[in-house]
């Protein structure tokens, strides 16, 4: 392998008002190489990857480009180069052709001016021949599976002459066979001297195609690796520091005989497939996996808002009907508050409204009026601690984790019987952090069930009794939470 | 970011906002109103300019030319704090009028049944774009487009091309009687004041009102509240389908007759008011007291500008057109609702 870099960066910072996302990186991509980016949520990769591929240009430091120092304006910019890069969502149209999804944008066209398809057909169906892949041009994509339609992707930008690719996260939403698909599309690009950067949570991924790892945390990079060196428990104490990885733990008794409140059997859909599990009374259960993993849709299955195929869900007992409603799961002791707080709350509205929303139905007759809502949603802004607690304020005006509080609270008027959240700390500082936490414990403590979605192992860590760890669509681990570590999960998935 | 030290950076939407986040209250207040004050200004400017505009006489027709207009207007305003639209108004207005009509004359049927039947058919068409909305996520664009076509396409049918003169003493006495003797109080303005009316109970007070307002800000956050919004999607269609028929009946007796046509100005009036008024073409804001003062500026805009005698009457929808523009600006800068760019 020819070792003089065609990529470098040095002393590379970044930052964005008081967070400083990236300090003093070196970081060189050689030609025919496939250099991974990992690090943990908020580590710095995106950052990195977004300088790289010109969408951030306000860094400070030196790009140095096939030997000279760049500064690119944007991505096309960037493109333009030879350098492409492949989005965590797929950015393919899938309603068009493989060929017309290969020259989006830059179709051939006749000396009319028109799009000249005969040209489009035969230039996509020779450099598909030449890549080493069979795929009918004139199909709509949308007839491929997922994995195909991500390699159409990463052909797009090779046929639009990227000779360096930048991968985030390429196989999160991937079955285990499309993955091979993706990995050994990326190993023959390697083999035609085009260069990867591939960013991925899967470690065993990385170690198995990666010809050099770079690890980041907290902005940093704290080494590269050559694929020999590294193995994955180097590199998942590199990933999380030599840092005390402290804790706190709910002292909480498990009884294994306690009441099941909610029972999940062979529950199947498009992103999960045969979840089985449990949660008993007075009992937190963490359901952790990487983005793309099916967990948040599963939580969002269990509450009816996402249609599955088969399983079944019962919930103290009563088996729900196929196909139920959010209302019926309401009804029924379920309730949901979504890891999109936007999505979930009226910011406009006033607090005591978006408290009293899935409830109006208890409240008066047939009129709710503003009096008695505010008696029943008055006493829960208290208890959750929302500040400032005005009711009558715009939720729009809280902060990140006042409005949480707020998503959590509207449960409490009327309690349910399990509480099921996503993402329910997800960019709060500690003090919020640990408010919310707090909260789902005192659930617990009065006998609910509660179920934690997450995607930050912390979380889950701090939180659940017992701990779920689902991979692709799959429950793959199930651990009592005693003297787990990050490390652990992250082994998983 | 601090606006007030560098004034030059903000747009006068900003400032405006600016001005109402230190001074709540009062100024809040006041931007809040901004269709009011145009709506003065305008009663101002007529009343200075034509000595026939601020007579009871006058008045009162300003009141009954508004009148077919605000019952399409409460349907209209359900659908579009939805976020939807109901482009078929018109021509279910125009068949509900000519079933009654037809009932009338050709059938020999007594009242009510012509008026029930009406009715009848209007909620119907409303039901049946609901129903396709609803069931298979069509577009109300699409639906009520269609249901445009069906409804004209009957009214075209019934009638055969002719006017029919001869209607119900029912619709004639909605739409053309006076309460209390030939100067009495007009019987289509009691009409449109209490499909307004109603309108603003059922939106402010009722659970229903409510689910309306929080689908139309947001149908995620409705749905997980547990909102079936596919049945508030169905029953707002089917409520302007209603109103849009009562309109029909309304304005048939206003007319003495039922056209072979739908008049197609309805529709755009009518969406043209609600959204002048206040209310959001995307669901979420607004209501009826909006929709009332809409109606009032864009009658009283048409009603005096027919009042100046020197205006030349050639140009009048070319002034209208410019003072609406205006008014829709001056609206939407001074009730802050100017809305800050986000798209990337």
């Amino acid at each position: 392998m020819d070792n003089t870099p065609i990529l470098e960066l040095k002393n590379i910072s970044m930052r964005f008002r008081s967070v400083q996302a990236l300090k003093d990186v070196d970081f060189d991509l050689r030609e025919g190489e496939v250099h991974a980016l990992v690090g943990e949520n908020g580590a710095g990769k995106s950052t990195m990857m977004r300088i790289l591929a010109g969408i951030y240009n306000d860094y400070e430091g030196t790009y140095i480009f096939g030997g000279k120092p760049v500064r690119f304006r944007n991505p096309h910019d960037a493109l333009e180069q030879g350098i492409g890069m492949i989005h965590q969502e797929l950015s393919v149209i899938p309603s068009l052709t493989v060929a017309e999804n290969l020259y989006l944008g830059r179709q051939p066209l006749t000396r009319w001016g028109m799009v000249d398809w005969r040209k489009m057909r035969q230039n996509a169906e020779k450099e598909l021949e030449h890549l080493g892949f069979n795929l009918d041009v004139q199909r709509n994509l949308e007839q491929y599976p997922l994995g195909t339609q991500q390699v159409v992707e990463v052909l797009r930008a090779i046929v639009s002459g990227a000779h360096v690719l930048i991968m985030d996260e390429p196989t999160s939403a991937l079955s285990p066979a499309e993955v091979e698909e993706l990995l050994a599309l990326v190993d023959r690009l390697r083999e035609q001297k085009r260069s990867i950067i591939y960013i991925s949570h899967f470690l065993e991924e990385v170690l198995h195609v990666a010809d050099r790892i770079t690890i980041l945390r907290n902005g940093e990079k704290i080494a590269t690796l050559t694929r020999e060196e590294a193995s994955m428990n180097t590199l998942i104490s590199l990933i999380l520091g030599r840092e005390v990885d402290y804790t706190p733990r709910g002292h909480h008794e498990i009884r294994s005989d306690t009441h099941k409140l909610l029972e999940v059997k062979g529950l199947t859909a498009d992103v999960f497939q045969n979840i089985d599990f449990d949660i008993g009374e007075g009992e937190i259960v963490g359901l952790y996996g990487a983005i793309g993993a099916g967990h948040f849709d599963l939580a969002r299955a269990l509450f009816g808002l996402y249609t599955f195929d088969s399983g079944t869900i019962a919930v103290d007992g009563q088996v729900f009907p196929p196909k139920h409603s959010a209302r019926y799961a309401i009804d029924h002791g379920l309730s949901y508050a979504t890891e999109s707080r936007r999505k979930s709350l009226l910011m406009d509205h006033a607090i005591y409204r978006n408290v009293t929303m899935p409830h109006l139905k208890h409240i008066g007759r047939y009129i709710p009026t503003q009096d008695q809502e505010l008696a029943i949603a008055t006493p829960v802004i208290q208890k959750v601690n929302v500040v400032p607690p005005d009711p009558m304020n715009p939720v729009g005006k809280l902060s990140g984790g006042n409005q949480q509080k707020v998503a959590i609270a509207r449960w409490l008027t009327f309690p349910p019987k399990v509480f099921i959240t996503s993402e329910p700390t997800r960019g709060m500082d500690v003090g919020a952090k640990n408010e919310v936490l707090n909260i789902l414990r005192q659930f617990r403590n009065d006998g609910f069930g509660v179920l934690v979605v997450s995607s930050e192992p912390e979380t889950v860590l701090a939180i659940a009794d017992r701990v779920l760890v689902m991979s692709r669509g799959q429950i793959v681990a199930r651990m009592v939470n005693e003297n787990l570590d990050k490390d652990a999960l992250m082994r998983l998935i | 970011m601090d606006t007030s030290t560098n004034p030059l950076a903000s747009s006068l939407g900003e400032r405006i906002r600016d001005l109402s986040a230190t001074h709540p209250v009062a100024i809040r207040r006041i931007t809040s109103l901004a269709p009011v004050w145009t709506l003065l200004a305008m009663f101002i400017f007529f009343g200075l300019a034509s000595p026939n505009f601020l007579t009871v006489r006058n008045l009162e027709n300003i009141l009954r030319q508004m009148s077919v207009l605000a019952v399409f207007a409460t349907g209209m305003t359900f659908v579009l704090l939805l976020g939807e639209i109901d482009l078929s108004i018109a021509a279910v207005a125009g068949v509900s009028a000519m079933i009654s009509a037809t009932l009338f004359t050709k059938s020999g049927a007594a009242e009510p049944i012509p008026l029930l039947a009406a009715l009848a058919a209007a909620i119907l068409a409303g039901f049946i774009s609901g129903f396709f909305s609803a069931r298979f996520r069509i577009p109300t664009f699409m639906t009520t487009l269609a249901m445009q076509l069906i409804a004209g396409g009957m009214t075209t049918y019934l009638s055969k091309g002719r006017v029919i003169t001869q209607i119900t003493d029912v619709s004639e006495f909605l739409g053309s009687g006076r309460i209390g003797g030939p100067n009495g109080f007009p019987v289509i303005v009691v009409v449109a004041a209490t499909s307004l009316l109603v309108g603003h109970l059922v939106l402010r007070y009722t659970r229903f009102g409510r689910y309306i307002y929080m689908t139309g800000a947001s149908k995620p956050a409705a749905r997980l509240a547990g909102v079936n919004t596919n049945r508030i999607l169905l029953m707002v269609l089917t409520i302007c389908g209603f109103t849009a028929g009562l309109a029909g009946v309304v304005g048939m007796g206003r007319l003495h007759s039922a056209l072979p046509d739908a008049i197609p100005s309805y529709l755009m009036d009518t969406i043209g008011a609600v959204v002048l008024g206040g209310t959001s073409l995307m669901g979420g804001r607004g209501g009826i007291p909006q929709t009332l003062v809409g109606l009032l500026i864009y009658i009283t805009l048409r009603n005096g500008l027919d009042n100046i005698p020197t205006i030349d009457i050639y140009l009048r929808d070319f002034i209208t057109g410019w003072v609406l523009l205006v008014a829709l600006v001056i609206n939407t800068v001074f009730a802050g609702r100017t809305e800050r760019d986000k798209t990337i």
